[in-house]
């Protein structure tokens, strides 16, 4: 390998959480604390004395980066404080980056600085729709609803009604829709897009010669699948040992996701398909409701995780054991502001706060918006770049590969 | 000195229990007409009183039976007039008991054995008390306290602040027309405080200043030492110009084959147009000791064919790599290898010590300092960086544009006007090819004399130090337990031709042989030994009536303490002997001795054993234990109980190369069925306090053993063994196979002749 060491690359690094990475002395100790290395792959020691060389190839097209929990047994063991956990870290936030598209939306997502931009975008998109929804024939959004028509709606008409005109489609449903789907849309693409680079990027660097290509059922039934199944179980999370802690959060936090996406599926097809047939099916779910349920526990066990992983990353930044990173400070607020908008604006309705909850339910739609948004470039993006990782590992040792 | 006796018997510690004590009193009493008494608890204030009172009323000779002469040697210390000689009757009798095997009773004769071997050792420590005599130091008629160092590096001129400071006079002695040596190229050198972590400026100029214009440090520069003739105290320098030759240039050693062939003029004479070593040179300068201090000199890197030195121009030493930082900017883009090996082995460079490794980090940030961006590659098999220096190498690790990994350096290649570099084994997990403007060796620092004699002493023994293959061409005598000591009483290394080492460790060690060199002038001026056996005031004294200048004594001592005199006999120069004895143990003729250690003493001590006629059960072995390691292992044995066997006598001596083998004759011919030489290994990794006496000895057992051989006698009957002094748990098998051996052969058929 003709060594090209990129100190551009080392000083990303170093900024993004990777600072200690130059103090490793290659002891190894990691390796044997992490239970993702194997005998042949001394992970993390070898990425380590990637990083320090500046081998960006080599590391973004590495499954193992991917793989990692970000545990912090290795953080915790390595006898010379490089903290090959928070590098890895790093070296991922970098990865993303370095796979994204749109490449200036990327950019935007990795600073600080950026977080009224960050901020501002869906704020002004949601506000410009709130207005537009005045200028859209049907019931304008532009108000505030009665304390009456609040219970009864909830912020179902948030953008207004149009029942009258195009009873088949509701105009609030028109334009969550239009914001929340373009936003999806635009994750989507992109992390259609960065999956299918690094998983180029990935087969050129095993140097794969594939013997016949998987096809969609092949690859959803031996990789996907079993990759996701594994995901839900944490069943290689529950390997770590210092951080513990971390399942008992990210484990109601994936749950919750999941919960949340079911009740959210349900409400649209309830009010927004059914709805249409049988106009009572209109309004907010029941208390009781098993659906509504399920989306409550869902809120608190999203509040509960995000407020483990937090106290967590706390507690690991003042042990020295974490470095303090936007990166990861900026998923965790993000989640939690969905969550507290989320749960605040159900409890304003349930209340009769019209005014406030409108306003809380405004700033909801922006953190939801923020989520789908930068969800490829953020830390969020582990979410299918990880999946994507542990199908290529699968992908690797299979048949399909010589 | 007329002497009067008393011998007094411990009974504390368990002697009483298991000896007759008042057996060996009366035993004491009868056959070596002493006095004798018994206390209970000599080594407490009422037993010292009671020595002490007996000393007050003219008592001037103690003879204690009781522990090892090498504890409680205060309480038994009566002052400088009064001779004390011990009996060790603890660790070597009553703790050395043989114990019966499991299950086993104990020999029916085991208390009868354990009396005897006592009685023994009191009869040893009786006669040794009668033999030996006070001794008087030999005081030199002119006492020179100057020193003088040679060498004007770093090394030199700490040597010489620190003499100066201490209030002495001092020559200092530079080849090169100015002071400083090798710390004058450095562009900068390695921390030496906390934090420990960036290069600092080159201290040189400071200390410069600190020993020029000092009126206590005379400077000769551009002046070589052409040779040192006499002894410390009184050693006579002999200087020259720098790179000139002299008359006075120290002679070679020419042996007497060699001069014969010389004489005959079938050779070319190797001291042609020079002084004979015995010429006086009315010019020299007189010194008392010696700091040698001349340095290093850059290894070659030339014979690594693989990594191109010589053959591509971008690849530089180390050494060569320094000045051109010191000159300017140093390329973008470096690698620096340590280690020269290959994929074959993972050696490093020789004499590299730990310094190149902190080299390569210091000039891997001169790298990152000169260029943005700057890339320094250190291809390693081995980082040393001892002590606070790992601090020195985290720092440097934090430049981003510093890169390690061990790797097998396996080929460099010139490649347009880059060079290329190819590695395997590598952390990285692939092999490496690296393309960088210039490639840094790790040239290793050889000191001089592995080149040349650099000591230049008019000697008999010839002008360079001995043996220095044991030690890759270093000079110590030992480099563990002396530091600083050469094979050359008064002679003192320090820095690069001491060892391959930092500035740092340089002014250390430059301070502790300045001390040495102290050392050495303050003994020699009370008369005394300087080292190994401080404060000794005995030396060995010649009855050159008898010699036949045989020259054993003058080619054996490991020290070249004796020259030739003006007829060829040998001359001592006691200021240069470390009293090891080792002449004694050589003179044929028997002539040299020390006042309280000589041949008739120790003969005296072997005929006082009482050998038993016609008892297979009392066999009798002598064994002579070096004082130095094995007798104190040996004390270490008996302090472990282990069992030992009832039929050894042991006997310490100064060093094996003191044993004469008249002593061996002697107990052979008294009747004693063995003998055995018990002391330090030697060849490479030797122990020997003197360097060659326990080689010496071993090569002199063997020609008694041929000697034994024509007499009819088994040669086996005389044995050498090495231990060193963490050997005390082999001693019990050292000692009782060879007893076994000596039994199974059968008592020693001149027995009672």
């Amino acid at each position: 390998m003709n060594v090209q060491p990129d100190l551009e690359f080392i000083r990303e690094l170093k900024t993004a959480g990777g600072d200690t990475l130059k103090k490793c002395f290659q002891c190894a100790t990691c390796s044997v604390a992490c239970p993702l290395s194997t005998e042949s792959k001394p992970f993390p020691r070898k990425e380590m004395i990637w990083a320090s060389w500046g081998l960006k190839d080599q590391l973004v097209t590495d499954p193992d980066v991917f793989l990692c929990h970000q545990c912090g047994d290795c953080t915790e063991k390595c006898p010379r404080g490089a903290k090959p956990g928070e590098t890895l870290g790093a070296i991922r936030a970098y990865a993303y980056q370095q796979f994204a598209w749109p490449k200036g939306l990327a950019k935007l997502t990795t600073s600080q600085k950026n977080l009224p931009i960050l901020i501002g975008l869906p704020a002004v998109v949601i506000l410009v729709m709130w207005i537009l929804s005045a200028l859209v024939p049907g019931t304008s959004g532009l108000h505030i609803p009665s304390v009456e028509a609040f219970a009864e709606h909830g912020y179902q008409q948030f953008f207004g009604d149009w029942s009258v005109m195009f009873k088949w489609y509701g105009k609030n449903i028109f334009f969550i829709a239009l914001i929340m789907g373009v936003s999806a849309l635009i994750a989507i693409i992109s992390c259609w897009m960065g999956v299918t680079r690094m998983w180029k990027a990935m087969i050129a660097n095993a140097e794969i010669v594939a013997n016949y290509r998987p096809s969609l059922c092949q690859f959803v039934g031996r990789f996907l699948w079993p990759s996701l199944l594994e995901t839900l179980q944490h069943k290689r999370f529950k390997e770590c040992k210092t951080n513990s802690d971390r399942v008992s959060g990210h484990l109601p936090l994936v749950l919750a996701f999941i919960g949340l996406f079911l009740a959210t599926c349900w409400s649209l097809i309830k009010n927004d398909i059914l709805g249409l047939i049988w106009p009572s099916l209109h309004g907010p779910l029941a208390f009781f409701d098993p659906i509504k349920l399920i989306a409550n526990v869902s809120a608190i066990a999203m509040l509960y995780g995000v407020w483990i992983l937090w106290k967590n990353r706390r507690k690991m930044e003042a042990e020295g054991r974490a470095s303090n990173t936007f990166y990861d400070w900026f998923l965790i607020w993000e989640i939690a502001a969905v969550g507290v908008t989320g749960l605040l604006a159900e409890l304003l309705r349930w209340g009769g706060q019209p005014l406030l909850g409108y306003f809380v339910y405004y700033l909801h739609l922006v953190t939801v918006m923020m989520l789908f948004l930068y969800m490829p470039y953020t830390k969020f993006a582990h979410i299918v770049y990880r999946t994507v990782a542990m199908c290529f590992e699968k992908y690797r040792t299979s048949s399909f590969v010589r | 000195m007329d002497k009067k006796y008393c011998a007094y018997i411990c009974s504390g510690c368990g002697i009483g229990d298991a000896l007759d004590v008042d057996g060996l009193v009366s035993m004491v009493g009868k056959e070596m007409a002493m006095d004798c008494k018994k206390h209970n608890f000599l080594c407490g204030d009422a037993g010292h009183k009671m020595i002490a009172a007996d000393v007050e009323t003219g008592v001037n000779t103690v003879v204690i039976g009781g522990c090892s002469q090498r504890v409680m040697t205060n309480e038994f210390n009566f002052g400088p007039q009064t001779i004390t000689v011990r009996a060790n009757l603890r660790e070597q009798v009553i703790w050395s008991e043989m114990k019966p095997a499991e299950g086993k009773e104990p020999h029916k004769e085991a208390k009868a054995f354990l009396n005897e071997t006592a009685a023994d050792y009191m009869r040893m420590a009786c006669t040794r008390a009668q033999k030996t005599e006070l001794p008087e130091p030999y005081k030199p008629e002119t006492m020179n306290k100057t020193i003088m160092v040679m060498g004007g590096g770093i090394a030199g001129l700490t040597a010489a602040k620190e003499a100066a400071a201490s209030g002495y006079q001092v020559v200092l002695v530079e080849k090169e027309n100015e002071l400083g040596g090798k710390a004058a190229g450095w562009r900068k050198s390695f921390p030496s405080q906390y934090p420990w972590t960036g290069l600092e400026e080159n201290p040189l100029a400071v200390m410069l200043a600190d020993v020029q214009g000092k009126a206590s440090i005379d400077i000769k520069t551009s002046t070589e030492v052409a040779r040192i003739a006499g002894a410390p105290g009184a050693f006579r320098v002999s200087f020259k110009s720098a790179g000139s030759a002299s008359e006075w240039d120290a002679p070679v050693k020419v042996g007497v084959d060699e001069q014969e062939l010389i004489n005959k003029g079938e050779k070319a004479d190797p001291n042609a147009g020079l002084q004979p070593y015995t010429a006086v040179d009315p010019d020299a300068v007189t010194v008392g000791a010696v700091v040698l201090a001349t340095g290093w000199k850059p290894a070659s890197v030339d014979q690594y064919e693989h990594l191109g030195h010589g053959r591509i121009a971008k690849v530089v030493t180390n050494a060569e790599f320094e000045k051109i930082a010191k000159n300017g900017k140093v390329p973008a883009k470096v690698a620096f290898i340590q280690s020269p090996g290959g994929k074959e082995n993972d050696e490093d460079f020789p004499y590299c010590n730990s310094v190149t490794s902190m080299v390569a980090l210091k000039q891997a940030q001169y790298v990152c300092d000169d260029n943005v961006d700057g890339q320094a590659y250190i291809l390693y098999q081995h980082m040393r960086t001892p002590g606070h220096m790992e601090l020195f190498y985290k720092a440097v690790q934090q430049n981003d544009g510093v890169f390690m990994t061990k790797a097998a350096v396996t080929k460099v290649e010139e490649n347009g006007d880059k060079v290329k570099v190819f590695a395997e084994d590598t952390l990285l997990g692939k092999e490496l090819e690296l393309d960088v403007d210039m490639v840094v060796l790790a040239a290793g620092m050889e000191p001089v004399t592995l080149h040349e004699h650099s000591i230049n002493l008019a000697y008999r023994q010839g002008p360079a130090f001995l043996d220095l293959d044991l030690f890759d061409g270093y000079a110590d005598s030992h480099f563990i337990c002396f530091p600083y000591e050469t094979r050359r009483t008064g002679i003192y290394t320090c820095g690069g031709v001491r060892k391959a080492e930092t500035l740092e460790e340089t002014i250390d060690d430059a301070t502790g042989a300045a001390l040495k060199a102290i050392q050495c002038l303050e003994s020699t001026e009370r008369g005394v030994a300087v080292h190994p056996r401080s404060g000794d005031a005995t030396y060995p004294d010649f009855f050159f009536q008898r010699c036949t200048q045989c020259k054993r004594c003058t080619e054996e001592c490991p020290f070249g303490a004796l020259d030739d005199d003006e007829r060829g006999t040998p001359l001592p120069n006691p200021t240069r002997c470390r009293r090891c004895g080792t002449c004694m143990g050589a003179c044929p003729e028997r002539i040299i001795g020390f006042k309280d250690y000589n041949i008739d003493l120790i003969g005296s001590m072997i005929k006082a054993i009482e050998v038993p006629e016609d008892d297979e059960d009392r066999l009798r072995i002598v064994v002579f234990v070096c004082e130095n390691d094995a007798y104190p292992a040996l004390d270490m044995s008996g302090m472990r109980r282990n069992g030992l066997s009832h039929m050894v006598r042991f006997i310490p001596v100064r060093c094996l190369g003191s044993v004469n083998m008249a002593w061996i004759r002697d107990a052979l011919s008294a009747g004693m069925d063995g003998a055995m030489l018990l002391g330090c290994s030697y060849g490479d990794d030797y122990q020997c306090h003197f360097v060659k006496g326990s080689e010496i000895a071993n090569k002199r057992m063997q020609n008694i053993g041929d000697t034994l051989s024509s007499l009819g006698l088994e040669s086996e009957r005389c044995a050498s063994r090495q231990v060193s002094i963490t050997d005390f748990d082999k001693i019990p098998a050292i000692i009782n196979e060879f007893v076994d051996e000596i039994v199974g052969m059968g008592p020693n058929p001149f027995k009672g002749f």
